[in-house]
C-alpha cells in the first residue's frame, strides 16, 4: 500500500476531480446530445419555430453588440488607468460591478429600465418624451437593454484582461515615440494595438463565449418576450415540461461553444497562467 | 484642457459604475409612496426601514438564507477536499501528462450550464435529490470546480519544486512534504480559492433555477420578487446578498485575475 502510494500519489489525488468530471460533466454534456434526438425530430421542429429563431438571433446580436460596446469602453477604461495617477483607487471603484451578482445586476436594472424606472423619468422630467418607453416589451429596445445591463457587469472584466496587456508593453517605446512626437492616435494605432492584438483575441472569445450562454440578465429583465438561447433551453423545460427540445436548444448552444474553442485553440493556443 | 477631460471621463464612469447600486440602495431604503409616486424624486428624500423590517418580519427570509449559506459552506469545503489534491498533482506532473487534465478544466468552465444542467436535473428526480441541499451542493460543484482548481493550480505551481525534492533526498514522506512544506506556503492561497468557491455558490443563479422547486435560495428569491414586481422586496434581498459578496470582493482585488474569473462571470 505504502508502495502504491509512493509511486501512484498523484493518480490518486486526481481520482476524485477526474470522477466528478466524468460523471457531472462529462456525462451529462453526452446525455444532453443524446436526449435532443429523442421523441421525435427536435431540430426539424426548433429552426421551424419561431421563439427558437429569435432567441438565436437575440443571442447572436446580443454577443455582437456587447463585445463591440465592451471592448471599446474597456479599453479606454484600461488606457485611462494605466496612464493616470491614483490608480489603485479608481481601479478598486471600477471593477466593484465584479462583486455584484448577475442575478442582483438584473433586479437593478429593473429600476433603470422599468416604465416607470429611472431613465423613463428622466426622459418626461427633460420632456424628451410624453408617454414612458416600453424598454422591456422585447425587439430592440430590449436587446439595447440587455447589452447595456451586461456591458455594467463584465466590462470591468474584459478591462482587466486588456491592462494585463498593457502593461506588459515595454515603457522605453513609448518614451522612444514620445521623443518622436508621436501624438495618442499613432501611439495607439501603431504601438498599443500591435502589441495588444493577443489580448484582444483572447478577452473577444473568452467574453463572447460568456456572452453566448448570456441567462439570468436576459431572463430577469424580460423573460419570454426576449427569448436568448440558454433561456429559451429553461423555458422548454420547465414551463413546456419538453426536456427534449431542451436538450435540442442547448447542443445547438453547446455547438457555438465548441466552434469558439477551436477558434481559441487555433488563435491563442493551449492555456496556461500567460494565455487564460 | 486633457486633465479636464480626463477627469470628466472617470467621473462619467464612476458614475455609470454607482448608479445601479445607488438606485438598489434607494428603493430599499426609501418609503413606498416615493419610489410609486408618478414622479419619484431621484435623490434620497426620507428613510424608512419598512421594507427591511417586512423582509425581516415576513418568514421569507431565513429559510432562503440558512440555505445559501449551508450549501456555500459545503460547496466551499468539498471544492478545497477535491480540488487541492488535484491541482497539487497537477502542478507535480510533466506537462505532457497533465495537458489533457488541464485543457478539460480549463475549457469545462465554458461549457453552456443549461445543457449540464438539464441531465443532471432529471436524474435528480429520479434519485430523490431534487429540490435537496444535497443536490444543490453536488450541482453548484460542477461550477466551482473548475474555477477553484484553476486558482489551485498557479498558487501550487509558485512553491519551487527544488524545496519538495531536497525533502526528498532528505528522506521526507510525500506526506511530510505536504504538511511541511506545500500546505503552509499555499495557504493563503487555500484560502482566497476557498472565499471564491463560497461566493461562486452564494449567489449561483442557473442550477438553482433547475434544482429548487419549492426551497429557494437568496438569488432565487430575488427572482422570484423582480417577476412579481416586488421592487422592494427586491432590493432588499438584492443588497442582502451583494453586500457580503462586494466587501470580499474589495479586500480581494489583488486576486481578482481575468484568468481566475473568466467563466464564472457572465450575463
Amino acid at each position: 500500500m505504502k508502495k502504491l502510494f509512493h509511486n501512484n500519489w498523484k493518480f490518486l489525488f486526481l481520482l476524485p476531480l477526474l470522477t466528478y468530471l466524468a460523471l457531472f460533466t462529462l456525462f451529462p454534456v453526452i446525455k444532453s446530445i443524446l436526449m435532443s434526438f429523442e421523441g421525435g425530430n427536435n431540430y426539424a421542429w426548433l429552426f421551424s419555430h419561431f421563439q427558437f429563431r429569435e432567441a438565436l438571433s437575440n443571442t447572436i446580436l446580443i454577443t455582437i453588440f456587447a463585445l463591440l460596446f465592451e471592448f471599446l469602453l474597456a479599453l479606454a477604461i484600461a488606457l485611462f488607468i494605466s496612464g493616470g495617477g491614483r490608480r489603485r483607487i479608481i481601479q478598486a471603484l471600477i471593477l466593484i460591478p465584479l462583486g455584484i451578482p448577475t442575478i442582483v445586476v438584473a433586479s437593478n436594472m429593473r429600476y433603470l429600465f422599468d416604465t416607470n424606472g429611472f431613465i423613463n423619468v428622466v426622459l418626461t422630467r427633460l420632456c424628451v418624451v410624453n408617454i414612458p418607453i416600453d424598454w422591456l416589451g422585447g425587439g430592440v429596445l430590449t436587446l439595447f437593454s440587455v447589452v447595456i445591463s451586461d456591458m455594467w457587469k463584465v466590462t470591468p472584466l474584459m478591462m482587466l484582461i486588456l491592462l494585463a496587456g498593457i502593461e506588459r508593453i515595454p515603457k522605453d517605446l513609448f518614451e522612444v515615440s514620445e521623443i518622436d512626437g508621436a501624438s495618442f492616435w499613432q501611439k495607439l494605432r501603431f504601438i498599443i494595438l500591435p502589441l495588444l492584438k493577443p489580448f484582444i483575441t483572447m478577452a473577444l472569445i473568452i467574453r463572447g463565449i460568456d456572452t453566448f450562454r448570456i441567462f439570468e440578465l436576459p431572463l430577469a429583465l424580460a423573460g419570454e418576450s426576449f427569448p436568448v438561447l440558454s433561456s429559451f433551453a429553461f423555458f422548454e423545460y420547465r414551463n413546456y415540461n419538453n426536456p427534449h427540445t431542451a436538450a435540442a436548444a442547448s447542443t445547438v448552444l453547446f455547438i457555438i461553444v465548441l466552434l469558439a474553442i477551436f477558434l481559441y485553440l487555433k488563435l491563442v493556443g493551449l492555456p496556461n497562467e500567460e494565455t487564460a | 484642457m486633457k486633465r479636464l477631460l480626463r477627469y470628466l471621463f472617470i467621473v462619467l464612469v464612476l458614475t455609470w459604475t454607482f448608479l445601479p447600486i445607488y438606485l438598489m440602495l434607494k428603493v430599499s431604503f426609501s418609503p413606498a409612496e416615493e419610489i410609486m409616486s408618478q414622479n419619484p424624486p431621484l435623490l434620497i428624500h426620507s428613510i424608512t426601514l419598512d421594507h427591511w423590517k417586512n423582509v425581516f418580519q415576513s418568514g421569507n427570509l431565513w429559510q432562503p438564507l440558512t440555505k445559501s449559506l449551508a450549501v456555500a459552506f459545503f460547496v466551499m469545503i468539498l471544492a478545497l477536499l477535491i480540488a487541492a489534491p488535484a491541482a497539487y498533482a497537477l502542478s507535480r506532473i510533466s506537462y505532457k501528462l497533465g495537458i489533457g487534465i488541464i485543457l478539460l478544466i480549463f475549457f469545462s468552465r465554458m461549457l453552456p450550464d443549461v445543457q449540464m444542467a438539464l441531465p443532471v436535473s432529471v436524474s435528480f428526480i429520479r434519485l430523490g435529490l431534487l429540490d435537496t441541499n444535497l443536490g444543490l451542493i453536488l450541482s453548484h460543484l460542477i461550477r466551482v470546480l473548475p474555477i477553484v482548481t484553476w486558482i489551485l493550480l498557479s498558487v501550487f505551481k509558485t512553491i519551487p519544486i527544488d524545496l519538495e525534492e531536497q525533502a526528498e533526498i532528505d528522506g521526507a514522506s510525500r506526506f511530510q512534504i505536504i504538511r511541511k512544506i506545500a500546505l503552509p506556503l499555499a495557504a493563503p492561497g487555500i484560502i482566497v480559492s476557498a472565499i471564491f468557491a463560497f461566493l461562486f455558490s452564494w449567489d449561483e443563479f442557473i442550477y438553482a433555477m433547475y434544482m429548487c422547486l419549492g426551497k429557494k435560495t437568496l438569488p432565487l428569491m430575488v427572482y422570484y420578487y423582480v417577476n412579481r414586481a416586488g421592487w422592494f422586496d427586491a432590493a432588499t434581498f438584492s443588497t442582502i446578498i451583494a453586500i457580503p459578496v462586494l466587501i470580499i470582493t474589495l479586500l480581494l482585488q489583488r486576486y481578482l485575475k481575468a484568468d481566475y474569473l473568466s467563466g464564472a462571470i457572465k450575463g
